[in-house]
């Protein structure tokens, strides 16, 4: 009953288009005035001291770095890189796309942007040389996807921050104890490599059974100029992977020291930006992070009055009694997940829907980075999926394509996402492996 | 005039505490490690940061509330708009001036529990526990905050109701390129 008129509650609220943080208070709000007798003064508290925490706060760090980076030259050197070094294979431009992507999204961290910055310089290459515009337009919209899987990754730090604090008890009664950020980082390795290889497989596979026409063969001297170009942009991934791991720093150091080489970078090496354009990047930054660290602060109120209610206990209680087993809740995961991506923004859902569904997966036994891992795949996958998914609109707008023909032409990638989202879920080694391997599980 | 000066103020500040903040933790950073190259020890020895982590979180706590109020000038505070897009327009226009006003009265009422809080904490000698900063100064952000938020939100429902026009923040937008992306939301 509770529980029933606090969703129906937040759901009406969010359907009047108001912002997912103030559906979020409100809620909190009405039913503290109507139904409980929890002191108005904890949660005053909870309003100060809900993003009081140091993991928070790699948060606009990481924005800061991306927002840097978030430039058509960084964009232009990695698409050089790729485009040298596999340019010549069937569909190796389409392919070279794909990776450019994955760079240029990991470090700008923003799957929008990425089918902005990609897709205007390589749609019209791959269309003068003779792709079709169907088979163009995929390969843009489904490249930002790899982003977030690839650290540094916004949505992992959410999950991170979500889920940490609270102890659970595992299927048979040991505690558990949550996903680090450093922890899912490195677990976003191995995975997000092997969507890149899948999708560029997608990619080669119909160039090659539809014998499009290549472009000549890079030489070694060329090859070289364009991975120097873009190697100091690309190794902010490393800085912030081998820093973590190597214990140089923590994660939130870790995000102000690659806002810094981005801002260097940036500044005296690629030269792409002016010392006048730095304000406009700050504010930007500010502004995208401030909106994320208004709804961290409201659903910290909304898990607090959820946890004092018991509601996420209750549903594990009530999950594991009626025999669902972990293959059967994972499946109905995705499927809200995926729901939930066309409507709301990747941030907003991972911070409501994690704390709720955290204490069910660890009582089935679901390992923390492996459900982690499931979640951001799935952020990824309601950016672009049909009906009205994000990717597709920016993306529509670059190709100068109809919605119904765009979801057409993505088909064939987003059907590779669908079976990459399966093996993520149900084969827990592929997240798990390299945390294991190098010791931080 | 006053507005102007508000909203540049409220710009100053947020960019100037994202900015402190990154080098405040950068600085950090570097002078830890400097500490263990014998050569700079001399140098940094008596420099003590312990309290750098403790001011980025408060900075960056006064940046998320003035920011989130600055969010709401530049619309970046999105919802879940499928549904409501696809009203009649007149109709429309009533569920967004409501949502615009639930916007406010929250905000109000946050602003308000904030003050009280703070107004209960004052007498306290209560400090941060490595700055030693008192609370209360450090808790005004929520009051402050949350008032200029409530200001902002009746500001763009009176520009709405009179213009039809919502802020909007282009999520897709990538320095040194230009080109027409569509706008997502009514418009199309």
């Amino acid at each position: 009953m509770t529980s029933a008129f606090i969703f129906g509650l937040l759901i009406a609220l969010m359907l009047t288009g108001m912002p997912v943080s103030i559906a979020l208070g409100l809620t909190v709000l009405t039913f503290l005035f109507v139904m409980t007798h929890v002191p108005i003064e904890a949660v005053a508290l909870k309003l100060f001291t809900g993003i009081e925490n140091f993991e928070i706060m790699a948060i606009p760090f990481f924005i800061l770095a991306g927002n840097f980076l978030t430039h058509g030259g960084v964009a232009r050197r990695m698409i050089a890189f790729a485009r040298t070094m596999i340019g010549h294979w069937p569909g190796g431009l389409g392919i070279a796309a794909t990776i450019a992507a994955a760079l240029f999204s990991a470090v700008s961290g923003s799957s929008p942007a990425t089918v902005v910055a990609i897709g205007s310089i390589m749609l019209p290459a791959m269309l003068a040389i003779g792709y079709p515009r169907r088979f163009a337009a995929g390969i843009i919209v489904t490249g930002g996807a790899l982003g977030n899987l690839i650290p540094p990754s916004i949505i992992m730090v959410l999950y991170a921050v979500a889920t940490s604090g609270a102890v659970y008890l595992g299927p048979e009664g040991q505690k558990v104890s949550s996903a680090s950020v450093g922890q899912l980082f490195i677990a976003g390795v191995v995975p997000g490599m092997i969507l890149a290889i899948m999708l560029s497989a997608t990619t080669w596979y119909r160039a090659w059974k539809n014998d499009y026409k290549r472009i000549p063969k890079a030489t070694w001297g060329e090859r070289w100029y364009a991975f120097k170009d873009s190697a100091w942009g690309v190794s902010l991934i490393l800085v912030v992977l081998g820093g973590i791991y190597a214990g140089w720093f923590t994660p939130t150091e870790a995000a102000a020291v690659s806002a810094v080489y981005a801002f260097l970078i940036e500044m005296f090496i690629y030269k792409d930006m002016k010392w006048s354009g730095v304000p406009k990047v700050l504010l930007a930054s500010a502004n995208m992070s401030a909106m994320i660290l208004y709804i961290v602060t409201n659903a910290v109120l909304f898990s607090f009055l959820m946890t004092s209610e018991q509601i996420p206990q209750t549903m594990a209680d009530w999950i594991t009694g009626s025999g669902i087993n972990w293959i059967t809740f994972l499946l109905l995961v995705n499927l809200l997940l995926l729901l939930a991506g066309n409507v709301m923004e990747p941030s907003s859902i991972t911070l409501i829907m994690a704390p709720i569904l955290y204490p069910i997966a660890v009582k089935l036994g679901i390992n923390p980075i492996h459900f982690g891992i499931i979640l951001v795949v799935n952020m990824e996958i309601g950016m672009c999926h049909p009906p009205v998914g994000l990717n597709l609109f920016v993306a529509s707008g670059i190709a100068k394509m109809g919605m119904t023909e765009l979801s057409i032409a993505v088909l064939p990638w987003l059907i590779t996402l669908l079976i990459f989202l399966g093996l993520v879920t149900y084969i827990p080694e592929m997240s798990l492996w390299l945390p294991r391997l190098l010791g931080m599980m | 005039m006053f507005l102007r000066i508000l909203d540049r103020l409220e710009e100053t500040i947020i960019a100037s505490l994202i900015a402190g903040a990154t080098l405040l933790i950068f600085v950090a950073v570097v002078q830890r490690y400097a500490l263990g190259v014998s050569w700079l020890y001399p140098i940094f020895y008596n420099i003590n940061l312990t309290w750098a982590q403790e001011l980025c979180i408060y900075m960056f706590v006064w940046m998320a509330k003035f920011g989130a109020a600055y969010g709401v000038r530049t619309g970046i505070h999105v919802g879940v708009d499928v549904a409501v897009n696809m009203l009649q327009p007149k109709a429309r226009k009533r569920v967004v001036m409501f949502g615009l006003f639930c916007g406010a009265l929250f905000t109000f009422v946050v602003g308000t529990m904030g003050a009280k809080f703070i107004i209960g904490l004052y007498p306290t000698d209560q400090v941060s526990p490595d700055l030693e900063l008192p609370r209360w100064i450090i808790f005004m952000c929520v009051p402050l905050g949350s008032y200029l938020m409530c200001f902002r939100f009746l500001q763009v429902a009176w520009k709405f109701w009179h213009t039809g026009h919502l802020p909007h923040t282009d999520e897709s937008e990538v320095e040194g390129i230009e080109v027409e992306t569509p706008v997502r939301g009514p418009a199309r």
